[in-house]
């Protein structure tokens, strides 16, 4: 359901942006309406269901990175945690139940692997978690704390916001705490309701000092996090739960590196550029296959990857052969990442949008 | 007789030395090199024993504490006064009436440990090891400051000395940090210098109790003089050995006073009285009490000390001079150091026309 209000959202966006003639086409063909809303719904006015509906569509298997193997999102993650731990002697990973194997399992292994030294169990405390990962940081180890949703993250926001982002600035680059990162499941799961579904990408873009990325399969995923991990600079990683055993793809076993701040075009188009991020990609792609198939539309997908510092010449590059723009996210609308997306654009391609 | 043969025993080692007269005349005198002092009990909590009730404090570590002490006090009132000739703007929290514990803990602790605190710190930022002359210069914001001018106040760092921090932990935060040193033993002295003032408001209006040294609940407990820097000394001793033999964390907390009020733009006197500040300063002022345990024990005499004054002020007066007339650090600065080893970028000053390069 947020999903697809957001899509509205984004379209509304576009068209008070002033590019009236194309949509006026679209909408008076009437096949837009049918477009947005689920086939299941047709017809009856009053109780539509919207459900928030996607099919994971998985990259092809990756050649240049040596032997790959069937992973699923979280096996991504464990591997990308072992490939670090193996690699970088300080690396410590902590949180709420990672010990175990975490809630999500993408610990399992490593403390027998690795000792309790390495891998361990925090209290019940957010604040204190990302506190204590700071302090570790600034000592020169590398910490990758894990926050058990990213629902329970904002006990947090005052060390990420105010320390950790400024510990170098405010220290003339005499201290840092740039060997942490923080990793948190995020987005809609179907069941999550309040507290298990957020997206807060949007809280942290507005905080510089910090990195903020959502990859949107097991391939990105290892890749992005290795990334944040070797980053001089103190990341926040939000892997989506819904992909974790949903999405499945062939993934290096070694490690590798997907360049942070560079957004990916998945797919070339020439009609429309269509941005999102995380679990959204896929519901883009199919959004994109659809207007092919049945409006002769021609997208170009987009994958921002990284949220801040965002790829803006990537889109706008976009938007200047395009001409049209729609963003979409899970995250509510208002002061959403794409009000952000959609001012640069307008203020950088002026002529175009 | 005597006299005439210590005017001349003077004139020759005046001539020799190139000393004061004076000096020379007293150290060939009578001083001693040390001596023992009671020093007040701690109040413990969980605490079998606590910190040794006298100790020894020779010559030099005196004289060595109370130049620290009073270079301390100068510099905070310099920084009053350059304050209210708007050198020094924005935010300004002086610690004078607090210098016996920064230099009763520096004294406790070795160079290596690592020292955090909040922002009242210039006291502290000298006795890690600082100069007088990059803390006025960072507080005037000059390039020579130690965070060449754009930390300020509050925000001044040295190798094992991680601040100086604007912003403040909550209750909630010292809370978690309290479980987690005890959970993990971690070797952490959790030090409250008890101005019995937060802003503006009286501790027993803020604090369901008072016994800050007892609030770490299940981590053992100090309570100290902070007045006496003989007694921080060895209360900080104390409790470092405690931490250094791997029995986990300790709360220290030092009853203390600060004359000036919260920050600058506090008077300081519309929660307590100008009475109260005056006793503090007549009876327990650490300078004084210091000063006046030496001349009693004939550690060293009031003439030494007042070459001391005269010392400091004039290197208050260099510093304060330095931090009046070295330049202010070039406008572009302003955007270095946001990001690490990413490509510079633009950001956008306080107008739209105006970009700084974040370069790292």
């Amino acid at each position: 359901m947020a999903a697809f209000a957001a899509t509205a959202g984004g379209l509304l966006r576009l068209r008070a942006a002033g590019s009236e003639g194309q949509w006026r086409r679209l909408r008076g063909a009437g096949l837009l309406r049918g477009l947005l809303q689920p086939e299941s719904a047709t017809g009856v006015a009053a109780q539509r269901r919207r459900v928030a509906h996607f099919t994971f569509q998985p990259d092809p298997e990756p050649r240049e990175y040596g032997q790959t193997q069937k992973m699923n999102l979280f096996q991504a993650i464990t591997s990308a945690l072992d490939n670090s731990l193996a690699k970088d002697p300080t690396a410590v990973i902590f949180g709420e139940d990672v010990a175990f194997g975490g809630v999500f399992r993408c610990t399992v292994g490593l403390r027998d692997k690795y000792g309790k030294d390495r891998v361990f169990n925090t209290p019940l405390c957010e604040q204190g978690i990302v506190g204590f990962g700071i302090g570790i940081a600034v000592t020169g180890a590398t910490a990758i704390a894990e926050i058990q949703f990213a629902d329970y993250i904002f006990p947090a926001f005052d060390q990420i916001v105010n320390e950790a982002a400024k510990y170098r600035y405010r220290s003339g680059d005499l201290f840092n705490c740039g060997s942490l990162t923080i990793r948190a499941p995020w987005g809609c799961v179907g069941h999550g309701a309040l507290y298990h579904s957020q997206s807060p990408e949007a809280f942290f873009a507005h905080c510089p000092g910090i990195k903020v990325v959502v990859p949107r399969s097991p391939f990105q995923a290892k890749g992005l996090l290795l990334s944040c991990i070797e980053d001089k600079n103190p990341c926040i990683f939000f892997e989506p739960k819904i992909l974790y055993r949903a999405a499945v793809e062939q993934v290096p076993v070694e490690p590798y590196n997907v360049p942070l701040s560079q957004a990916e075009v998945i797919q070339e188009g020439s009609d429309v550029t269509l941005v999102a991020w995380g679990t959204q990609v896929h519901v883009i792609r199919e959004v994109a296959a659809m207007a092919q198939e049945k409006l002769g539309v021609s997208c170009e997908v987009i994958d921002l990857r990284t949220i801040l510092p965002w790829d803006v010449d990537t889109v706008c590059k976009s938007v200047i052969k395009t001409g049209r723009l729609l963003i979409s996210h899970e995250a509510p609308l208002t002061g959403g990442f794409a009000s952000e997306i959609s001012s640069t654009v307008q203020r950088r391609c002026p002529e175009c949008v | 007789m005597k006299k005439m043969l210590a005017a001349a025993v003077s004139r020759v080692l005046s001539r020799v030395a190139q000393k004061p007269a004076s000096r020379v005349l007293v150290a060939s005198c009578n001083y001693s090199n040390d001596a023992m002092f009671e020093i007040k009990k701690c109040d413990l909590y969980r605490l079998e024993e606590g910190p040794p009730v006298t100790t020894v404090l020779t010559r030099e570590d005196g004289l060595k504490y109370y130049r620290m002490m009073q270079t301390i006090r100068r510099m905070e009132l310099k920084a009053d006064q350059l304050y209210k000739q708007k050198f020094i703007r924005g935010f300004c929290h002086l610690c004078d009436g607090q210098e016996a514990c920064c230099v009763g803990l520096e004294a406790g602790i070795n160079p290596t440990d690592h020292v955090i605190t909040s922002y009242r710190a210039h006291g502290l930022c000298y006795t890690r090891g600082l100069s007088v002359r990059s803390i006025l210069a960072e507080l005037t914001g000059r390039r020579g400051g130690c965070a060449k001018g754009k930390g300020g106040s509050m925000h001044m760092y040295v190798k094992n000395f991680y601040g100086g921090n604007g912003i403040v932990g909550a209750q909630g935060q010292i809370a978690e940090a309290f479980n987690m040193a005890a959970l993990w033993k971690l070797p952490c002295v959790f030090i409250c210098e008890n101005n019995l003032y937060g802003m503006g408001t009286a501790a027993e209006r803020a604090a369901a109790s008072t016994d800050y040294y007892k609030r770490g609940h299940f981590i053992p407990g100090l309570r100290v003089d902070g007045m006496d820097v003989l007694c921080v000394r060895e209360a900080t001793k104390f409790a470092a050995d405690y931490c250094r033999s791997e029995k986990g964390p300790i709360v220290m907390e030092l009853q203390t006073y600060r004359y000036h009020g919260h920050s600058m733009s506090d008077p300081g006197i519309s929660y307590r009285t100008r009475q109260e500040i005056q006793n503090v300063r007549s009876k327990s002022d650490p300078i004084m009490l210091l000063k006046d345990r030496m001349v009693n024990s004939k550690l060293a005499t009031i003439e030494e000390f007042k070459e001391i004054d005269v010392e400091v002020r004039k290197e208050i007066d260099d510093a304060a001079h330095f931090a009046i007339t070295d330049p202010e650090p070039p406008l572009e600065e302003l955007g270095h150091h946001i990001y690490c080893d990413n490509e510079p970028f633009e950001v956008r000053g306080s107008s739209q026309w105006i970009k700084f390069k974040s370069l790292s």
